[in-house]
């Protein structure tokens, strides 16, 4: 997974991210320092298995 | 020369973020913790070392503004991460032997003041990574 540089403090803004050795990725993700290049996927999620119908009752 | 004096030259990096324009202190203890080896016959207390237990202090100011000191400790509460520190800032990118970089790999923030409110006053912190590996880099 690729990350791009969002904030100044970490690099030049734009750059690749290549995290070292004991980088927490998250927290920079989460307050938004990097951010990930990965694309979500476009295939729909996966529906919830149907439940047999239920008896109609009389 | 006995001295260094310290001006506006060091760089501090935590989790890659740069808060050497928060910083005001930062040391770095390397730490071999000793064990007493004394024995019968002995006259003086003798120790050996056992664990390493690395250490890194330091103060800052507190800035809650987006990509300052808040957000970039906020979330590394409880978690482990890198620090370097450097006695100049270019130290920290292209570490020399007149310019070392210390890294704390693994290193656990136990502790973030989340607030510290003093009226007429600059709001500051001190907080502490411990643990982890101590590596020093001179080229």
């Amino acid at each position: 997974m690729k990350y791009t540089i969002v904030s100044d403090k970490v690099g030049t803004v734009g750059a690749e991210f290549v995290p070292g050795a004991g980088t927490n990725i998250e927290a920079l993700l989460l307050h938004g320092f990097i951010k990930s290049d990965e694309v979500p996927s476009d295939s729909p999620a996966p529906k919830s298995a149907k439940n047999k119908a239920q008896r109609k009752k009389d | 020369m006995p001295t260094s004096t310290y001006l506006s030259n060091p760089g501090v990096q935590v989790n890659s973020i740069s808060l050497t324009d928060q910083c005001t202190s930062a040391t770095v203890t390397n730490t071999a913790e000793a064990l007493e080896s004394t024995a019968f016959g002995g006259t003086s207390r003798v120790y050996v070392a056992g664990l390493f237990n690395q250490e890194i202090t330091m103060d800052l100011y507190m800035s809650y503004a987006a990509s300052e000191t808040y957000a970039t400790l906020a979330a590394l509460v409880g978690t482990t991460t890198t620090v370097k520190v450097s006695n100049t800032v270019a130290g920290l990118t292209a570490p020399s032997p007149t310019e070392p970089c210390f890294t704390l790999t693994g290193c656990y923030l136990e502790a973030l003041p989340v607030i510290n409110a003093t009226m007429g006053e600059l709001s500051t912190i001190s907080i502490t990574f411990k643990g982890g590996v101590l590596t020093t880099a001179v080229a």
